[in-house]
């Protein structure tokens, strides 16, 4: 074949895009079995107490049939690193998307209580009335927010205890406390 | 490690487009713009299994009353089916890759009849909880599921309308997946009867079976997830 493949305007000999690798039928038997297995281990554990472990060991499990089906049934052992990289690189976002949420959500607690943000139906509450909580607080925010921006620089600390006059039923959390900025 | 360009560079093919200098550059570009795709579509599901998990942390015992609502073994038989339907999809691209036509049709039948037994057991599983009052969102019945579940010698505890929102949503965007692939997959029956694959070109059964398995990857953690969690 004469065709010629360039890089930056110079032509390249022996350049290889697509690494091809027939697998033998024997490796997709061995793994479909070792998926089998793996899946019949999760159920047995999940019948099993283990408590706060569980999560884990399920989430190993998962992880190990996963990199079962990438490198075998997606051919990612055999393939171009390129493509190994650009799947390894959601896997990294994916970990700074988890890890940075669930660090805000859990070290927030304090600032919601300042702010009085609705946040957390405490176990065992009623829901519809914690909705109707939530409505009470939020349209009392808005009004507050809606009368600042009318007095143009109003203080913050004046706010809540607008909202506060506006719906006396308002609960605990609705208020927010004085002089605590608000953007 | 790999045999590639053993036999020399391939010869053109009748798909070879004309923008390309060889064969290897078109069939490692169509790849290359699969593996970004497949990339997003992780993305995509992140955010899904990232909500699961906030509300985990908030609301175990929420999350852990209203999972023994689900079936283990309709989850168990259609995860068995779908890690087979991968089998055959990666027997199909192996079918391709040695140019036999007959094994890559019998391949992919196989693998859409796995993708309709999991739509069928799916519809089963979503059926019986509608029946019950457990619907997605505002129209989930609190009294009816409620029933339900004592019926089954389980107690609600919590907001279980939020883990049933959930357990919707994941399931049936992956459901929206499954159904795709039947699409896609149905494409490349058709054009393998035809004979458009051979060992020169077979980057759409490739693929197509890259994104059947980054179905199945999904599946493989939603399994435990929702159904298995402890």
């Amino acid at each position: 074949m004469t065709t010629k493949t360039f890089l930056n305007g110079k032509p390249i000999d022996d350049v290889i895009e697509v690494h091809e690798h027939v697998s033998p039928m024997s490796t997709y038997i061995k793994v479909l079995g070792a998926l089998f297995v793996l899946t019949g281990l999760t159920y047995a554990v999940s019948f099993a107490d283990l408590g706060s472990a569980g999560l884990p060991v399920a989430m190993v499990v998962a992880f190990a049939k996963a990199a079962l089906v990438c490198m075998f049934f997606m051919h990612l052992r055999y393939d171009d690193r390129y493509h190994v990289f650009v799947f390894l690189s959601t896997l990294i976002f994916v970990a700074i998307f988890f890890t940075f949420t669930i660090f805000d959500l859990q070290s927030r607690d304090r600032l919601n209580e300042e702010q009085g943000t609705f946040f957390r139906v405490e176990q065992g509450a009623d829901w519809d009335e914690a909705q109707r909580g939530n409505k009470r607080v939020v349209d009392a925010k808005a009004k507050a927010d809606r009368k600042a921006a009318a007095e143009g620089k109003a203080s913050d600390a004046a706010a809540p205890a607008d909202a506060k006059a506006a719906d006396g039923s308002a609960p605990a959390d609705a208020k927010a406390p004085d002089g605590k900025a608000a953007p | 490690m790999s045999r590639a360009h053993a036999d020399g560079p391939k010869a053109p093919h009748a798909f070879f487009q004309h923008h390309y200098n060889t064969v290897e550059q078109q069939a490692g570009a169509a790849k290359l713009g699969m593996w970004v795709f497949l990339a997003t579509e992780i993305l995509m599901f992140s955010g899904l299994f990232l909500a699961y998990f906030v509300v985990r942390m908030f609301y175990p015992e929420m999350v852990l009353s209203s999972h023994e609502l689900l079936s283990k073994t309709m989850g168990g038989i259609n995860t068995v089916v779908l890690l087979t339907s991968s089998f055959t999809m990666a027997m199909a691209v192996r079918a391709a890759q040695v140019g036999n036509t007959p094994a890559i049709v019998r391949n992919l039948i196989l693998t859409i009849v796995c993708a309709l037994v999991f739509m069928v057991v799916k519809y089963i599983e979503y059926s019986g909880k509608f029946a019950n009052g457990i619907l997605p969102g505002k129209y989930f019945d609190y009294a009816r599921a409620a029933e339900y579940a004592q019926a089954h010698g389980h107690e609600l505890v919590g907001l279980p309308h939020i883990f049933f929102g959930l357990y919707f949503c994941m399931t049936g965007l992956h459901g929206v997946h499954v159904l795709v692939g039947i699409g896609v997959l149905l494409w490349i029956l058709v054009r393998a009867k035809r004979g458009h694959f051979g060992p020169q070109y077979f980057t759409p059964v490739e693929n197509v079976g890259l994104y059947w398995h980054i179905v199945d990857l999904v599946w493989i953690f939603l399994f435990p997830l929702l159904y298995l969690v402890k």
